[in-house]
């Protein structure tokens, strides 16, 4: 029984809030010609989008759920490179200079690490020629390739998810982990998980408590300037661009969380740093790359921090219906799913 | 009697005029040194604090000669509008719109002009550079703007003064 979480939200809403999103925080930072080139866009194309691509002398290019397009001078969508819009090198300075409000010098930690968060919590990844300085990158001088990243907020993608993931006798939340491939979805549901659990869930007799959301890719709560430009409850800290396995220590001594949240572990200190969370008595929500949890369990790290049994529950996200889809939900200590 | 209000009338308005055009040049140098001074801010701001352009123009404009404060209040103003236009073109606007209720004169609008095609484009050292080469700039501008004013300004206050007078003398 997969579901996609998309399917929770009326069709009609949808169209028209991703459209109001697009306008509201995607086209300011886009140079005007392009911006009116993607105005033009029929709403079925927008609601679609998931990534805007600007290549120096390559064609414009839309990412859609499913598949590409680019868009003609005459603002149609096409499948032809050769009519595509190309960006030129004017396109990709006014569009840097946008993103950046008119202050790179204000974002040189966030170039060094090849991304940019714009307001609304999009984030707009940046390649080009880098300059390093003792082997290690300095800035990237002449930005050629911007990828600007749609970040879709779905309240209420966790709906589904959440009966499962609250313990219905001691009401408190299981430890958790999200294994998902790239774009199925993953930041989406973790940031409504977390979003929940800070509110509480009335149906589930669920009372909100603290998390503390170490967010190293300022992906899930997409800061700009430290302030959370999505919605993680009210109950949130938020340790933005902060190193994982330092940021859980520093929540753990500082902040009180009950529930820490993170995104990607796979490294050695963050074995370390889930441990540690874990003495405190800290619940524990976190992602992994992967397909299922056989293939995750491949990688050293993680199979220790699965052998070690710290996760009660582990969701596995795919695409077989869409992005989004909870593919499976297995309780870790009999190894059985809990959607079949 | 009416003839000599009259002359009064000429006299001052001759005067007032000499003083006016005085005025002017020595209001020049000290605009610049204000600019020189609130370039010196917005450097401090970028430099130090990595301020955002907008944050850091409002900040000079609060701190800095009030007389020269509404070019960096329009640009902060012309940023925070979102309308798709860089922080250069911003800064070119208020130029314009800043330019002609100054005493500054074409050479030193050229050298402001400079600084906007660079502004807020290049990390902090970049644009560190770029602030201190237009401080510079602005400082030659200032030292020759000073030595017009003190040669200018007496002559030009004489003259106003003198050629009433001799308009009276013509008339009367």
């Amino acid at each position: 029984m997969a579901v996609n979480v998309c399917d929770t939200i009326p069709e009609g809403k949808k169209n028209c809030t991703m459209v109001t999103l697009i306008s509201r925080e995607i086209l300011p930072v886009l140079p005007n010609r392009i911006k009116q080139l993607i105005t033009e866009l029929p709403a079925d194309i927008l609601d679609q989008l998931e990534e805007i691509r600007l290549r120096q002398g390559k064609p414009l290019l839309l990412s859609l759920t499913r598949d590409d397009v680019m868009v003609t001078e005459q603002g149609q969508p096409t499948t032809v490179a050769e009519f595509g819009y190309v960006v030129t090198d004017k396109d990709l300075m006014r569009a840097v200079q946008l993103i950046s409000g008119s202050s790179i010098y204000a974002f040189e930690e966030e170039i060094k690490n090849g991304f940019i968060t714009i307001k609304g919590g999009h984030r707009v990844g940046i390649s080009g020629k880098v300059t390093t300085d003792r082997g290690r990158v300095k800035t990237i001088k002449h930005i050629t390739s911007l990828n600007i990243r749609i970040a879709r907020e779905i309240t209420g993608a966790a709906d589904r998810v959440m009966p499962y993931l609250i313990n219905p006798v001691t009401k408190k939340f299981h430890h958790t982990l999200i294994i998902s491939p790239p774009r199925c979805g993953k930041t989406t549901l973790i940031r409504d998980v977390i979003r929940q659990v800070s509110k509480g869930i009335p149906a589930l007799d669920f009372k909100g408590c603290t998390v503390g959301v170490v967010d190293e890719r300022s992906e899930i709560a997409g800061c700009y300037y430290g302030v959370p430009q999505k919605d993680v409850g009210f109950r949130t800290d938020v340790l933005d661009a902060c190193p994982k396995a330092e940021g859980m220590m520093m929540m753990i001594r500082a902040m009180g969380p009950q529930v820490i949240a993170t995104d990607e572990i796979g490294r050695e200190q963050d074995a370390a740093a889930l441990e540690e969370a874990l003495n405190a008595g800290i619940t524990v929500l976190t992602t992994a790359h992967g397909k299922d949890w056989e293939e995750i369990a491949q990688r050293p790290v993680l199979r220790y921090i699965i052998e070690q049994g710290i996760f009660e529950r582990m969701v596995t996200l795919g695409r077989s219906k869409g992005a989004g889809t909870v593919e499976d939900i297995i309780d870790v200590s009999s190894g059985k799913s809990l959607m079949r | 009697m009416l003839k000599l209000i009259g002359a009064c009338l000429i006299l001052t308005a001759c005067a007032n005029f000499g003083f006016t055009w005085a005025g002017i040049y020595e209001k020049r140098p000290r605009q610049i040194k204000g600019l020189e001074g609130a370039l010196q801010l917005l450097e401090t701001e970028i430099l130090y604090g990595a301020t955002p352009l907008p944050d850091a123009m409002e900040e000079v404009a609060l701190r800095c000669d009030s007389e020269i404060a509404g070019l960096f209040r329009e640009t902060a103003r012309e940023l925070r509008k979102m309308d798709g236009s860089t922080g250069g073109e911003a800064w070119q606007r208020a130029l314009d719109e800043f330019f002609p209720v100054t005493a500054l004169n074409k050479q030193d609008v050229h050298i402001l002009r400079r600084l906007g095609s660079s502004l807020g484009i290049s990390d902090r050292e970049d644009q560190a550079k770029h602030l201190k080469l237009t401080k510079s700039q602005l400082a030659a501008a200032a030292s020759q703007a000073e030595m017009n004013a003190k040669k200018s300004a007496t002559v030009y206050r004489y003259l106003g003064v003198l050629s009433g007078l001799l308009l009276v003398l013509v008339l009367y």
